[in-house]
């Protein structure tokens, strides 16, 4: 029933003879596509991985400009701002001297307006005080009365220059 | 039932050979390589039909190669592990095909492909390792060559007698069967639960010769 025989070896030389067709016809071709398909997919995952990082490097880029541009805006805003203040202030400030030197002109005209009215009450004074003297001079009056005469003008003149004041 | 392992023998050059054995093989053969080209014939990037069959046998066995052997060595074994699958796979299922029988049921084939993995073996340990695969046999110490020896001689006849016991019983209870008893109903029953069950038999004996040669190989070849 068990019988060693030739037919070993022919089976061995069969089946070596299948593996170098097989090798040829079917086994090249079949791990040549696996490769393929590996090498594809392969690629496909790479070039998956390398577009997400170029959108992520845009969108980070993206980002980017926008806080520059509100950085920028920001800035502007500031600096319009800080203008706009010094304009104010330096208007103020240009204000208040011109309040300042137009009040310094009113006093000094009021100075001069005092000054001027006290030369005039001054001549006056002389005036009237030559038209007394020329009166008492007239009438030749006696000591005494002369001394009343002009102590009459001058309490008269005080009163009359503390109410022109 | 007196034909079960009585084989028609032919004389050439001397030598005898089991006829029926070798019209089988190249049966095998021939159904291997035709169902082998008509998957590949036209493959495409998306597989369909045929080539998802080839390849995942192909995938599978690649996977276990480079699970044992590393994957530049693995995939040197490779054409001759998927060739040793498919046709051993052929070669169990045919017996099971009304008036064929198994090349695999014949101890010469068996024996012939344990005895060329046991040969590779050992031709590619030498290649690759040099004098560190003698070394191997006298390890942990030098009288273990002994036991070592009786494990390399038991490798092929372990590998030859479990393929063709298995395929043989299979056969041989297929015909048993058929004579139990002279009622159809009884009769097709335990045929056909005990054929679906030889399918299954077929396929695991193939997956267990393959695996077992490759553990072998990996054992002798594989990269340090």
């Amino acid at each position: 029933m068990i019988e060693i025989n030739a037919t070993m070896i022919a089976q061995v030389v069969n089946f070596l003879i299948l593996v170098a067709i097989l090798r040829a016809l079917a086994y090249e071709p079949v791990a040549k596509m696996l490769k393929q398909r590996s090498d594809k997919i392969q690629n496909s995952l790479d070039q998956a991985a390398a577009d997400r990082k170029a959108a992520e490097q845009t969108l980070a880029q993206y980002k980017n400009q926008l806080a520059e541009a509100n950085r920028k805006a920001q800035e502007i805003v500031d600096r319009a701002e800080l203008t706009a203040r010094q304009e104010r202030d330096a208007l103020v400030a240009e204000t208040k001297r011109e309040i300042e030197r137009m009040k310094q002109n009113a006093q000094a005209e009021i100075q001069n307006e005092r000054n001027r009215a006290f030369e005039e009450m001054k001549s006056e004074i002389v005036t009237l005080s030559l038209q007394a003297a020329e009166k008492i001079v007239a009438k030749n009056l006696s000591a005494k009365e002369n001394d009343k005469l002009v102590n009459d003008f001058i309490s008269g003149l005080n009163s009359n220059m503390f109410n022109a004041k | 039932m007196e034909h079960i392992g009585v084989r028609e023998t032919v004389k050439f050059l001397g030598l005898t050979f089991n006829w029926e054995t070798l019209c089988m093989t190249w049966l095998a053969m021939a159904i291997v390589i035709i169902v082998s080209c008509l998957a590949v014939r036209s493959l495409k990037l998306v597989p369909s039909g045929w080539q998802n069959f080839i390849e995942m046998i192909v995938v599978w066995l690649h996977e276990q190669l480079e699970a044992m052997m590393g994957k530049k060595r693995g995939m040197q074994f490779a054409p001759f592990i998927v060739s040793l699958f498919l046709f051993l796979l052929t070669c169990n299922l045919l017996g099971l095909i009304p008036f064929l029988e198994s090349p695999t049921n014949d101890l010469n084939t068996t024996l012939g492909l344990a005895l060329l993995v046991v040969a590779l073996v050992h031709f590619f340990g030498l290649y690759f390792k040099g004098g560190h695969y003698i070394a191997h046999f006298f390890q942990p110490v030098a009288p273990f060559v002994i036991i070592n020896m009786i494990e390399e001689i038991a490798k092929p006849i372990t590998l030859a007698f479990r393929l063709f016991g298995n395929i043989l019983a299979g056969e041989i209870l297929i015909i048993v069967l058929l004579h139990l008893t002279e009622n159809p109903f009884w009769l097709s029953l335990p045929s056909v639960a005990w054929l679906g069950f030889s399918i299954f038999i077929s396929c695991v004996h193939a997956v267990i010769f393959t695996m077992l040669s490759m553990a072998y190989l990996s054992n002798a070849v594989k990269e340090e």
